[in-house]
């Protein structure tokens, strides 16, 4: 067995903690760089323009079609429901109406078993 | 008559051969504390997996007489494997294949709670050097802080082989007190507030990522600490044969045939080092006290870094992921989640708590190297 370097704890200490987060954060900088040069890494610029695209022409989507409830659609929830879309692929210009689910279950179930037949 | 005396000459020769002529009070103790350990692993379920065998190791290593280590057998080649480093870096082989790294993979930064939670080896060191134990006996006590058993065995096997009983049961049976140790010091060093952080949800990893973190950390820490490189380098290829998804065979192998076969042989022939001469010294309640030390300081850093990283990130990481940082995978995790849902049912924090959890590991291991390279 050879001499150790020092046998002061403090020191011990210090350099081994040092060390230990320069590996550490080593790691982290590796990982992060495997991540930026991941040619499979799923596209993020496009969806972070098409996310405000969605939002910023989401908007004005209520005074295209006035909602039919008496109360209309608060602006939160129309961008929340275009965000949603616009993640589907589809653009923003093709929606035509967001309006609040019918109440009445016979019509609901009337629309459903109709759609139904369609597919 | 003659008939008679050659009876009691091979009763009496069968006598000095026996192990109870031999026997001492010592060996009754350590058989007693084998019983201890087994009960404590059979009924109580305080890591059985581990404690069983290693207790049965210990009752196997006080009959006298057996030349377990003297003579060529199973047991010497047990002994082998434990004296020449084989078995820890096969452990590893099998808890990299069941390792998932995809936590920290996706967030990165946890890692910076793996190193925090490192400090508990040093305040171990120091409290050990303080003790009287010299620099290399120390080190190898500090690193029951790191909560890693094949790590510690590996550092003690080296820096210390005579510590290498007292320094194995210290880890595992604080390891399995985990869920009784972390909590009171998480709750103590946090606020409701903190403890009621809820994270976002991490990103998805890519299999990639997944494949090239274990190639490339395995260069980069083996290349960087040497000593530690057959330890991190079975890590890594155990989690490559997980990740890539065409060794599902050798995954398969590693996660379980081989990792149980390992275990029992590291883990009895860890138990087969408790001899009475080596254990029943007053080191070994100061490694045990050391040891819980180790433990408390390790959780402490890991939960005092977390604050910062809270208050940092503008309330986005919860402390009480902080305190997995001290490797146990994923025992440490399963505590950081229960105190998390304790404060605010619904706040999931164990996948979040896996990032520092598997950087816990990689930490010790590379504390291990640094002191292998300083002290040795």
């Amino acid at each position: 067995m050879s001499q150790p370097v020092t046998t002061n704890p403090l020191i011990i200490m210090l350099i081994n903690m040092t060390v230990v987060f320069l590996v550490l954060i080593a790691l982290g900088l590796v990982i992060n760089l495997i991540h930026m040069i991941d040619p499979t890494r799923p596209k993020e610029k496009k969806q972070e323009e098409a996310a405000p695209a969605a939002v910023a022409a989401a908007e004005p989507a209520p005074a295209v079609e006035p909602a039919a409830d008496e109360k209309g659609i608060s602006p939160e929830i129309v961008a929340v429901i275009a965000a949603a879309i616009a993640s589907y692929g589809y653009g923003v210009e093709q929606i035509r109406a967001i309006r609040p689910i019918e109440r009445d279950g016979w019509k609901n179930s009337g629309r459903m078993r109709l759609s139904h037949r369609r597919s | 008559m003659e008939l008679f005396n050659a009876f009691v000459v091979s009763l009496q020769a069968v006598w000095a051969d026996s192990g109870f002529s031999a026997f001492e009070a010592g060996n009754g103790i350590m058989i007693l504390v084998g019983l201890v350990l087994l009960y404590m692993a059979i009924v109580k379920e305080f890591e059985p997996l581990l404690l069983g065998p290693i207790a049965f190791g210990c009752i196997l290593a006080n009959f006298p007489r057996t030349g377990f280590l003297e003579e060529p057998g199973l047991m010497q080649a047990i002994h082998y494997g434990i004296a020449n480093e084989i078995f820890p870096p096969l452990i590893f082989l099998g808890i990299g294949a069941m390792t998932d790294f995809g936590p920290l993979l996706a967030r990165p930064v946890t890692l910076l709670l793996g190193a925090a939670a490192q400090i508990g080896v040093f305040v171990a060191l120091v409290g050990a050097m303080l003790l009287g134990f010299n620099v290399q006996e120390a080190g190898a006590i500090g690193i029951i802080g790191g909560a890693d058993g094949p790590t510690a065995i590996y550092l003690s096997i080296q820096m210390a082989p005579h510590l290498l009983g007292a320094i194995a049961v210290a880890a595992y049976s604080y390891m399995s007190l985990v869920p009784l140790i972390q909590p009171p010091v998480m709750k103590l060093l946090t606020t409701q507030k903190e403890r009621e952080v809820t994270m976002e949800q991490l990103r998805p990893v890519t299999k990639f990522e997944r494949v090239c973190f274990p190639i490339v950390a395995a260069i980069i820490i083996s290349l960087l600490l040497p000593p530690i490189a057959s330890l991190l380098g079975c890590l890594m290829l155990g989690n490559l044969f997980r990740e890539s998804g065409v060794m599902d065979r050798l995954s398969d192998t590693a996660q379980n045939s081989l990792c149980n076969i390992v275990t029992i042989f590291l883990a009895t022939g860890t138990g087969m080092t408790m001899n009475a001469h080596d254990f029943l010294v007053p080191q070994t309640l100061l490694i045990i006290g050391l040891g819980l030390v180790a433990f408390i300081a390790g959780t402490a850093g890991g939960v005092i870094f977390g604050k910062i990283m809270c208050r940092v990130s503008g309330w986005k990481i919860n402390p009480l992921i902080g305190s997995a940082g001290v490797s146990a995978v994923p025992m440490a995790a399963r505590v950081s989640q229960v105190v998390g849902m304790k404060s605010k049912p619904g706040n999931y924090l164990l996948m979040h708590a896996m990032g520092p959890n598997v950087a816990g590991v990689i930490g010790t291991a590379v504390a291990a190297g640094t002191m292998l390279a300083m002290l040795k």
